[in-house]
């Protein structure tokens, strides 16, 4: 069995390569490219917080959650709070509060709710991710529809995160540990009884793995995950109001887990990386090539006719998203490629070479 | 494994008498506490509630037929009432001609995406579904908001705007045509599934696809049927409301929504059901909303999820629905 | 011995709405028997093992695991007990290797969480060793061994069947609730299963298996109970119930001593 010291490896060499994006972003000239590589990367991350964790409740434990950016913005909106309230609250101890916080409410939600299957946990999901939007929008507490702001910049033993780059470094090294984490789970007993449970209830409860335990027990660490990264992002922004935390969000974490990849935690990765620039990729394209006609110039148009096409294109011709699709494809190719090798070589036999 | 039907049809029996008398309770302590306003606020939740029984009622014929939930139901509700716009407040043609017009636009939008995509993606799992279902929703309302623009659009009302009083409360015409084209389309449907050979078919296809493609019924027919049939519903929903809503690219998501809790409360896959679970609900929402000190008002759209997920946890089946036996 | 019996079935009712499924089953068995139970179809012989292993509860009767109550427990509680089941139908893990589901049978006897398999702790990473050697030697012991790294679901049928009952042995078992073994399985192969199954009882164990197979079931079993509409109708040595006017009854239209 391939022991963890290959996804360590790939795990070092991506990491590696994330680090060194800021360099060889400046290499590129900023006004070329239309958008700032290190401000999304940073967004990319926070998202990854969250991606992460659904990947592993829906790729791997199988359950389907549609309102996980209800956990998200319990994170926010706790390290906020705490943070705009009391002057002196350390944000650090904010965005674990934020965390913590996020994951009792995956408890709560998480015991009732998981014995539900399929589209009918979905629903179930969805309609919490709903009743907190509509907290986060009514309530007092929250700022109401205007949200809060002035929150304080991320700081730990007196240095603060205040810069893009600063945060850049801070969000991609917690989302190495968090994949490591992950990666450690997935290739142990416990991520042998969440693909089992996956596979067969059933089967897993013959077996001895109390799926209860473990499908409420992954909904909470996503939850917790989700939550880091709402606090991470209030102190990114500086500002939070519900429009973040709506249904949509919810469904962008989902499709990055689906287009990314599931069953595979790169996925994670791929799709949080991917759906957080191509948006902005697609805005700058009509100033890369100029000559575009009226209605394609204007972005905002189109960006989610695109989006929406490209979710039903994709389920329907890559459902297994990009890294398994990729993988699948590369194997294809190399199956190709070898069949047309031994062709060549039985046409140069019977030649008679 | 329940077999003893009878025990089945008696229970269900119960739970429907029993959710009219609480709705009749409902109704009686809010007028005889509220007088006439009370009586406005019912008024105005069947009427809502109506427009959730039709958004309802597609849910169920497509999850009937094939095991579906189509987040995009609201949206054909919405192009329902913005095509109605372009054709009548626009382009000027007569009502019945621009609602025929929009319903077959709607139905050939529907079966087109059926033909694509969901009879590509037969039994795919449920979270494939879910997604391409969800990016066909976000499409349509993408294209309505790249086509008519975000502003809400006014439609003239079908048979004019003078109120009508009724015991106290007014109606305009439009509710009545509301209340009218729901009890309408309920019948038409009842009728469809279970006097049709067709409807009955599809209902064989839902309950036993290999037996009842053995007796020649054609699943993906079905599911082809099903689609146009909740297209059509939808759109002409859409239509019927457009005067009281004023359509837009977003009104389909929060009628999606509502449209499905009603669904889910009277039981998936249920006409009947929808039906009924529409109208508790809307009365419930606005009564709850009439109730509520002025500041919480807003809090009336966290009444339909929770009422989603309390029925969701403590009776999946809904108020009129046959529970889904567990298989080992 | 007599009076230890491994499982003891007390008057097991079980209700669906208005239809029994079970009515007053009762049986033991006793370590080392082999024990068959044949029926009809629908006589409920699953719904018998659903209920000695928790998917369902009994509406009467009680059911005794070493004189243990086992009623209300869960199901993955059952198994760690020693109690293991296989299904009619197979249930391999999907998209796991041979060595993966046959590791998964080792849950019992382990417990790293979510937060040890996190951190990759020492009690982890020796857990995940342990776990690795014992289900490499149980493949070892059937032969499997050289299989462990394809996928499950893509070996032959009947090798499918062996690995569920490897992923079986891999719990530690003391008694086995086998349903319908010799599914699908062509007549060597059958016979390659008595052969088996009478090294279990050599290692200790204890079988319960539901059959249709008439030739199996007449060459391992020590006792036959045969069920029909839910009710035990005949038990005792098999060359006895193959005569039982009763049970020929039941399976009237059924060939009773060929292979069914």
């Amino acid at each position: 069995m391939p022991g963890p010291t290959v996804s360590y490896r790939n795990l070092l060499v991506v990491a590696a390569f994330i680090f060194l994006l800021p360099i060889w972003a400046r290499l590129v000239p900023g006004s070329a490219l239309h958008f700032d590589i290190v401000n999304l990367m940073v967004l990319a991350g926070i998202y990854a917080f969250a991606v992460i964790g659904l990947n592993l409740l829906v790729g791997y434990a199988g359950q389907v959650s549609l309102g996980h950016a209800a956990f998200f913005g319990i994170g926010a909106y706790t390290t906020a709070i705490l943070c705009t309230r009391f002057a002196w609250f350390p944000t650090w101890l904010g965005v674990l509060f934020g965390a913590l916080l996020a994951g009792v409410a995956g408890l709560l939600i998480g015991i009732p709710v998981l014995r539900l299957k399929g589209n009918y946990l979905a629903i179930a999901t969805l309609a919490f991710g709903e009743i907190s939007y509509i907290f986060f929008r009514q309530s007092g507490i929250t700022g109401g529809t205007v949200g809060i702001t002035r929150i304080p910049p991320f700081s730990m033993f007196g240095f603060s995160f205040d810069s893009d780059l600063r945060f850049f470094f801070l969000v991609w090294i917690c989302v190495m540990v968090l994949m490591l984490l992950t990666i450690n789970i997935i290739q142990s007993r416990v991520g042998r009884a969440l693909r089992a449970l996956h596979s067969s209830e059933v089967a897993a409860d013959a077996m001895g793995v109390n799926t209860g335990r473990y499908k409420t027990k992954a909904f909470v660490l996503s939850a917790v995950f989700a939550g880091l990264g709402g606090a991470l992002f209030a102190h990114f922004q500086r500002y939070i109001n519900p429009e973040s935390f709506m249904l949509t969000i919810s469904i962008l974490f989902l499709t990055m887990v689906v287009i990314g990849g599931m069953g595979n935690i790169w996925g994670a990765l791929v799709g949080a990386i991917s759906l957080t620039f191509l948006p902005e990729v697609i805005r700058a394209l009509p100033q890369w090539i100029p000559g575009l006609p009226e209605g394609l110039a204007n972005f905002n148009n189109y960006v989610l006719v695109l989006y929406g096409l490209l979710l039903m294109v994709f389920m329907i011709f890559m459902p297994q998203g990009m890294t398994v699709g990729l993988a699948r494809g590369v194997s294809y190719g190399e199956m190709q490629a070898k069949r047309l090798k031994d062709r060549i070589r039985a046409r140069k036999f019977s030649r008679g070479e | 494994m329940n077999l003893n039907l009878k025990e089945n049809t008696t229970e269900r029996n119960r739970v429907l008498w029993g959710t009219v008398a609480f709705v009749a309770l409902l109704i009686a302590l809010t007028v005889s506490i509220k007088g006439s306003t009370g009586l406005q606020w019912i008024l105005s939740g069947l009427t809502v509630g109506s427009i959730y029984s039709l958004v309802a009622i597609g849910f169920s014929i497509i999850y009937a037929s094939t095991r579906v939930i189509n987040f995009a139901q609201g949206e054909f509700s919405m192009l329902g009432g913005l095509l109605l716009y372009s054709l009548c407040t626009k382009a000027g043609l007569p009502v019945p001609v621009g609602f025929l017009l929009a319903v077959i636009i709607v139905t050939l939008i529907g079966a087109g995406f059926e033909r694509t995509a969901i009879h590509h993606l037969r039994g795919q799992s449920v979270i494939t579904m879910i997604i391409v279902t969800i990016g066909f929703s976000i499409f349509l309302r993408a294209i309505a908001l790249w086509s008519w623009g975000s502003n809400p659009l006014p439609i003239a009302s079908f048979s004019g705007d003078k109120s009508v009083r009724f015991l106290g409360a007014s109606l305009v015409p439009q509710n009545l045509w509301v209340f009218g084209f729901t009890a309408v389309m309920v019948i038409l449907v009842f009728l469809f599934f279970n006097r049709t050979l067709v409807g009955k078919g599809m209902r064989a296809a839902a309950a036993n696809p290999d037996a009842a493609s053995m007796v020649g019924v054609s699943t993906s027919m079905s599911s082809l049927i099903a689609w146009a049939l909740a297209a059509a519903i939808g759109a002409a929903a859409g239509i019927i409301i457009a005067p009281i809503t004023m359509p837009s690219y977003g009104i389909g998501t929060m009628l999606g929504l509502k449209g499905f809790t009603a669904a889910v409360l009277g039981g998936l896959g249920n006409a009947p059901g929808a039906v009924v679970g529409g109208l508790v609900l809307g009365v419930l929402e606005k009564v709850a909303g009439g109730a509520l000190p002025q500041g919480y008002s807003g809090y009336t759209d966290a009444l339909a999820f929770l009422i989603l997920i309390l029925v969701l946890l403590l009776r999946p089946q809904g108020l009129l629905g046959k529970p889904e036996g567990i298989k080992v | 011995m007599k009076d230890n019996p491994v499982l003891e079935i007390n008057e097991v009712t079980k209700l669906f709405g208005g239809l029994a499924a079970l009515k007053d089953v009762s049986l033991s068995v006793y370590p080392g028997e082999i024990k068959a139970i044949i029926g009809p179809n629908g006589a409920g012989k699953t719904t018998l093992f659903d209920v000695l292993t928790g998917i369902y509860r009994p509406s009467s009767g009680s059911v005794f695991f070493r004189k243990k109550d086992i009623i209300g427990l869960r199901p993955d509680q059952i198994t760690c007990m020693g109690i293991i089941r296989t299904f009619q139908t197979i249930r391999l893990f999907e998209g796991m290797t041979v060595l993966e589901n046959t590791m998964v049978g080792c849950q019992c006897r382990t417990g790293s969480g979510f937060f040890a398999n996190g951190i990759r702790s020492r009690k982890a990473r020796n857990e995940e060793k342990q776990i690795q050697q014992e289900a490499l030697e149980v493949l070892k012991s059937v032969g499997l061994e050289t299989r462990a790294y394809e996928t499950g679901t893509s070996l032959p049928y009947g090798q499918q069947r062996m690995l569920e009952l490897t992923r079986a042995l891999a719990s530690r078992p003391e008694i086995l609730l086998l349903d319908e073994p010799a599914a699908g399985l062509n007549p060597y192969e059958t016979n390659e299963l008595s052969q088996f199954l009478f090294g279990l009882r050599e290692r200790g164990l204890t079988l319960l298996v539901v059959e249709h197979d008439m030739g199996l079931v007449m060459d391992i079993s020590d006792e036959i109970v045969v069920l029909d509409y839910g009710e035990v109708i005949a038990r005792g040595e098999p060359e006895t119930v193959q005569n039982d006017p009763r049970v020929i009854e039941a399976y009237l239209g059924v060939e009773v001593e060929d292979n069914a």
